[in-house]
């Protein structure tokens, strides 16, 4: 099906999901709210849009939009090779969306992935843990206002004592 | 023996030149290699750049069964454990090359996540520039490690606790 | 008849810790096996050990500084991830680049598929014990690296496109060095073909290890050579051309079992059609500039116009100067294109300043290597080598 098409019909069963849908530089973006992904991403894939090829996350923190965190799934159509963003936005507050590891089995470590730079939790998930930083890591790295320098985690290691005399000399 | 023959077939020299001969000529590295300098250092090892020659023949990648800890790449916190473990189980004598910008300093990523120098941590004997650097870089490097071995004694390796 | 031969012989699960130093993981990967004597029941995968916030320094550094970040994801083909987030920034910011940069592009993207393709079947030979293999392809590999040197100034963290082009136009007679290393690419891919393919060690440790299937390929994301073993007809140089692609002819390699082996003879068969494309772009070559229009205020002037005209000093002033840089459109940008791994894409935001607001990078090789836990279930300890090597993972990539 084409994607315009496609499009109206999201406007017509979620209308009140639908917060914008805009276009840049060629391409389709469809804004909605994040607690209604799964019925949007399943309406999708059953119009052909099998390939989910990216899910990531932004802070609107300066840029401004609907919410703090937009949720972004970048889905691809093996069929007609066209390609849609559909934003997701959740709220500063609760920060927390359903996982749609059900429909495709790539999103498991995606969503790690986005739960350990961002904070963003999902409903439903099997294994939420964090992937990237190690476990006892104190806060979500990509967020704005975390400092790019760190907070001293790489400088809390030992120092290596050999206890022989060329050390002591050093 | 005539006194002739024995001049032409004896060489002396002191203990400490004899092993320290030994020990510069048959460095054992273990290669760390995380990232990109790990491409670079299977370059070093294969045919056209050949450390072999230099006696770093034995690629051992346990580290009971070398003396030369070669960090090549970027380490980050998660990994900085594992290399700490790795350098206590190497026997003396040992010691080690930071191979690359990242090693040495942390290079270009100044980010919360990368060790910025492994030698805040353990200690470092020669130090590579370079992102990656040159397999002739790392060659320069082991024969710069090699005149520092020569200049070495045997009290040098003796314990400081305990007498 | 030993008595009690019949009764199944109880033993204890144990589990083994494969990495994160290991001679055969290539990289810092970790895996966490439950073995039941030789057989493994479960495998988990832990990644993250290369972790260096690659993401967060986008969000710091410019447009151009980001690209010698992106060369050292994948290490392994460093011009095909230039390539990729040149063409992004140039489609957020509505760039038309010149025919000759896109050649040239193409060009560039095919060596680099030709050394990866090339290290990674060594790597999957020496991990199963043929060594040859190995140093065959790094002497291949050393004259690639020898042509990268000649047009980039370095041997692996090339750093070769811009915002709007390259960084310099390819010197002359590169087209006769590039032609020697083709012809010398089909004789290599032909020895280790004839050390591999009919030996029977290879063929025992390869085929039926690690089958995929065409649904598994679909959900778990997979592209690249992993997908097109399993019999999917996905390539994006094919699909959705970009950088001129569609006016190259060349096949694409499909295979249909979906095991160690057809990921092997998929990689060997991309090889050659890869050199097919150098060819090709090396004949129709187009003469021209490898720079956008300077007016636009996205590249530097030539130096003979900032010495020379006050207009070329204060556009070189804009582009350069902390406090001024390029003033790209707000909005964003997603474009995949096909590295050796699969489909790498770069996704920026832009609010209108000197630097990104977000710059996200699509790994192929977290996807690939998310199947394996599904993938080692039920076969032997010594097949893991195997599996992890043709998946091709890149820790640069993975963890970023």
């Amino acid at each position: 099906m084409l994607l315009s098409k496609i499009i109206t019909k999201v406007h017509d069963k979620f209308p009140s999901v639908t917060l914008d849908t805009t276009q840049f530089a060629g391409e389709d973006i469809i804004h909605i709210q994040g607690s209604y992904n799964l019925d949007v991403l399943k309406l999708f894939r059953d119009n052909g849009f099998n390939f989910l090829a990216d899910i990531t996350a932004i802070d609107n923190l300066t840029l401004g939009g609907f919410e703090r965190f937009a949720v972004v799934y970048h889905l691809l159509s093996h069929e007609t090779a066209e390609r849609v963003t559909i934003k997701a936005y959740v709220p500063e507050d609760q920060p927390e969306l359903p996982s749609a590891e059900s429909l495709w089995k790539t999103a498991d470590w995606q969503e790690r992935e986005i739960y350990d730079l961002f904070g963003i939790s999902f409903k439903g998930h099997p294994n939420l843990i964090r992937i990237m930083n190690p476990d006892d890591f104190q806060g979500h790295p990509l967020r704005k206002d975390y400092p790019r320098l760190g907070r001293k985690e790489r400088d809390d290691f030992p120092v290596v004592k050999r206890g022989i005399n060329k050390e002591a000399a050093q | 023996m005539q006194p002739d023959d024995i001049k032409s077939n004896i060489l002396t020299t002191t203990l400490e030149s004899a092993v320290n001969w030994g020990r510069k000529h048959s460095l054992w590295p273990m290669p760390f290699g995380t990232a990109c300098c790990g491409i670079e250092f299977m370059a070093v090892l294969a045919a056209r750049t050949d450390i072999a020659r230099f006696g770093a023949e034995a690629i051992r990648f346990s580290p009971r069964q070398s003396d030369l800890l070669i960090v090549a790449g970027r380490i980050s916190i998660k990994m900085m454990p594992v290399l700490i473990r790795i350098y206590e189980q190497i026997p003396e004598p040992k010691w080690v090359i930071a191979m690359g910008a990242c090693a040495s300093t942390g290079g270009v990523f100044d980010t919360y996540s990368v060790i910025q120098g492994v030698d805040k941590f353990i200690p470092v004997d020669v130090y590579v520039p370079g992102c990656p650097p040159r397999p002739e870089g790392v060659v320069d490097s082991l024969i710069k490690l090699q005149k520092l071995v020569e200049t070495e004694k045997f009290s040098d390796y003796s314990t400081t606790r305990g007498k | 008849m030993v008595q009690g031969a019949d009764k199944p012989m109880d033993t204890e699960r144990m589990v083994l810790n494969f990495g994160p130093q290991h001679p055969s993981t290539h990289g810092t990967l970790r895996i966490i096996m439950e073995l039941e004597g030789e057989t493994v029941i479960k495998g988990t995968p832990e990644i993250g050990y290369l972790h260096s916030g690659f993401e967060k320094l986008g969000e710091y550094l410019d447009y151009n500084q980001y690209i010698t970040i992106t060369d050292r994801m994948n290490y392994l083909s460093p011009l095909c991830n230039n390539v990729a987030y040149a063409l992004t920034a140039e489609k957020l910011m509505g760039l038309e680049v010149s025919k000759r940069t896109e050649y040239i592009r193409v060009l560039m993207c095919e060596l680099s598929r030709i050394a990866d393709h090339i290290l990674n079947v060594g790597m999957l030979a020496v991990d199963l014990g043929a060594l040859t293999a190995f140093l065959y392809g790094f002497r291949l590999r050393e004259d690639i690296y020898d042509l990268f040197e000649i047009a980039t100034g370095t041997r692996l963290t090339t750093s070769y496109t811009l915002v709007g082009g390259l960084m310099r136009d390819i010197p002359d007679k590169f087209d006769e060095a590039v032609i020697k290393v083709l012809d010398n690419v089909d004789v290599v891919a032909r020895d280790i073909e004839t050390l591999l393919n009919k030996n029977r060690i290879w063929q025992d440790r390869t085929k039926d290890i690690g089958i995929i299937s065409k649904e598994d390929a679909i959900s778990y994301g997979l592209s690249g050579p992993m997908a097109r073993a399993s019999g999917i007809d996905w390539d994006i140089r094919v699909q959705e051309p970009y950088s001129r692609y569609e006016e190259f002819d060349f096949d694409v390699a499909i295979a249909l079992n979906g095991d160690v082996f057809d990921r092997y003879l998929v990689r060997m068969e991309e090889m050659r059609q890869s050199v097919k494309i150098c060819r090709q772009a090396l004949d129709k070559m187009p003469a021209g500039d490898v720079m956008v229009d300077p007016d636009l205020g996205f590249s530097l002037p030539p130096k003979d116009e900032v010495y020379n005209s006050i207009e070329g000093l204060i556009y070189h002033f804009e582009i350069t100067m902390r406090n001024r840089g390029m003033t790209p459109p707000i909005g964003e940008a997603y474009v995949a294109t096909e590295s050796p791994n699969g489909e790498l894409g770069f996704y920026i935001v832009s609010d209108g300043g000197r630097v990104p607001y977000r710059v996200r990078t699509r790994p192929p090789s977290l996807m690939n290597y998310s199947i394996f836990p599904k993938l080692i279930e039920g076969h032997m300890l010594s097949d893991a080598p195997a599996i992890i090597g043709s998946t091709n993972v890149i820790a640069g990539e993975l963890d970023r």
